[in-house]
């Protein structure tokens, strides 16, 4: 399947997100994986496919804040409960959809 | 009038208007209307929309900053903006009022009955409502080193010294609060923000070359030899107009552009 160039923007977007862990302390990466996945579906989730602006300026906050999460100052993150909830409610499913 | 003297005194006391035997002619209700740009990041669906706020200009201060207070007090808390010092030195709350971008601040309401409008600085990325997204611009400012870049130390060990001429050349740079009127004003900034450096930073950049103290004349003029840092000025001088501060950045840019020649 061949993606547009916003696609492939957002998709390059998650796959920096999810690179974040391996630079971060052993005890708290499954935190940081938990809450970048989180954060990057509910995000993916309020702009409809054909909102291109949306999406652009999602995809420039995601940047922004990647930027600072990649520092490596930034060692630990926090997980809150809807995130809890939302991972038992994803996990199942969260593997057949990608 | 001795006989009236004590009534005198008694005037200066703050007493209410209405707890005064005789009532003081209150001010006339002068209406204003207000269109302010709005835009919510928490709804990044919805386009952004001009919202009208009519005020009272008598119960308010003289300048677009005071309007905009009250309205955020008084009217609609979640108007966003960025204030600081309201007199004109910390440069947060330049915007774009009636067209021309100047310091919320320092811009007098004008009174003549006609609406005003309030919109964030022009081609910058929106955070919300009348705040632009500065990281850019302070990325610029931060690419051309704007500290004294001196290896040799002063031969005293105290301070670096300066003849009365050398610091004269400063004047009408060292002012500059970096509020980014200037380069959110001009066209080729608009176009090519990503290589182009813009007034503003292109000004602090001749400020240090300008510094007698300086010993880096010669890279920091390296760096700009370039078709975009420097030369996408096409000397359009709505920097000048525009500076809230009455400062020159295209003659700054000019005089770089004078000495890059010269070499």
């Amino acid at each position: 399947m061949s993606h547009s160039g916003l696609q492939k923007e957002v998709l390059s977007l998650y796959r920096r997100a999810l690179r974040i862990p391996r630079s971060k302390p052993e005890a708290s990466r499954s935190k940081w994986n938990l809450m970048l996945r989180y954060t990057f579906r509910t995000q993916a989730a309020r702009a409809h496919p054909g909102a291109f602006s949306t999406i652009e300026y999602l995809l420039r906050a995601g940047r922004r804040q990647i930027d600072m999460f990649e520092h490596p100052s930034v060692k630990d993150c926090h997980v809150s409960a809807e995130m809890q909830s939302w991972q038992t409610e994803h996990k199942n499913t969260s593997r057949s959809q990608t | 009038m001795s006989a009236r003297l004590p009534r005198l005194a008694r005037s200066f006391s703050s007493s209410a208007a209405r707890n005064l035997a005789t009532p003081v002619a209150q001010k006339p209700v002068l209406n204003k209307e207000f269109k302010i740009y709005r835009w919510n990041p928490d709804e990044p669906a919805t386009k952004p929309t001009l919202q009208s706020y009519t005020i009272d200009l008598n119960q308010t201060g003289p300048m677009i900053l005071d309007a905009l207070i009250k309205i955020k007090n008084e009217v609609d808390p979640t108007l966003t903006f960025r204030r600081s010092c309201r007199e004109g030195i910390c440069g947060s709350c330049a915007m774009n009022i009636d067209g021309q971008n100047t310091l919320a601040c320092l811009c007098r309401i004008d009174r003549s009955g006609k609406d005003t409008k309030i919109y964030p600085l022009p081609h910058m990325y929106v955070v919300k409502d009348l705040v632009p997204d500065l990281t850019l611009f302070y990325k610029q400012y931060k690419s051309i080193k704007p500290y004294l870049q001196n290896p040799n130390p002063p031969e005293d060990g105290k301070e670096f010294l300066q003849s009365p001429e050398d610091r004269k050349k400063l004047d009408g740079m060292y002012e500059c609060i970096l509020c980014a009127c200037c380069s959110t004003s001009c066209p080729s900034y608009w176009w090519n923000q990503d290589e182009y450096l813009g007034p503003a930073t292109l000004m602090q950049a001749y400020r240090w070359i300008a510094d007698s103290r300086d010993s880096q004349t010669a890279e920091r003029k390296e760096v700009l030899q370039n078709e975009m840092s420097l030369y996408r000025c096409h000397t359009i001088f709505n920097c000048s107009r525009t500076c809230p501060k009455g400062l020159n950045p295209a003659l700054a840019i000019a005089k770089i552009k004078m000495e890059l020649a010269a070499d």
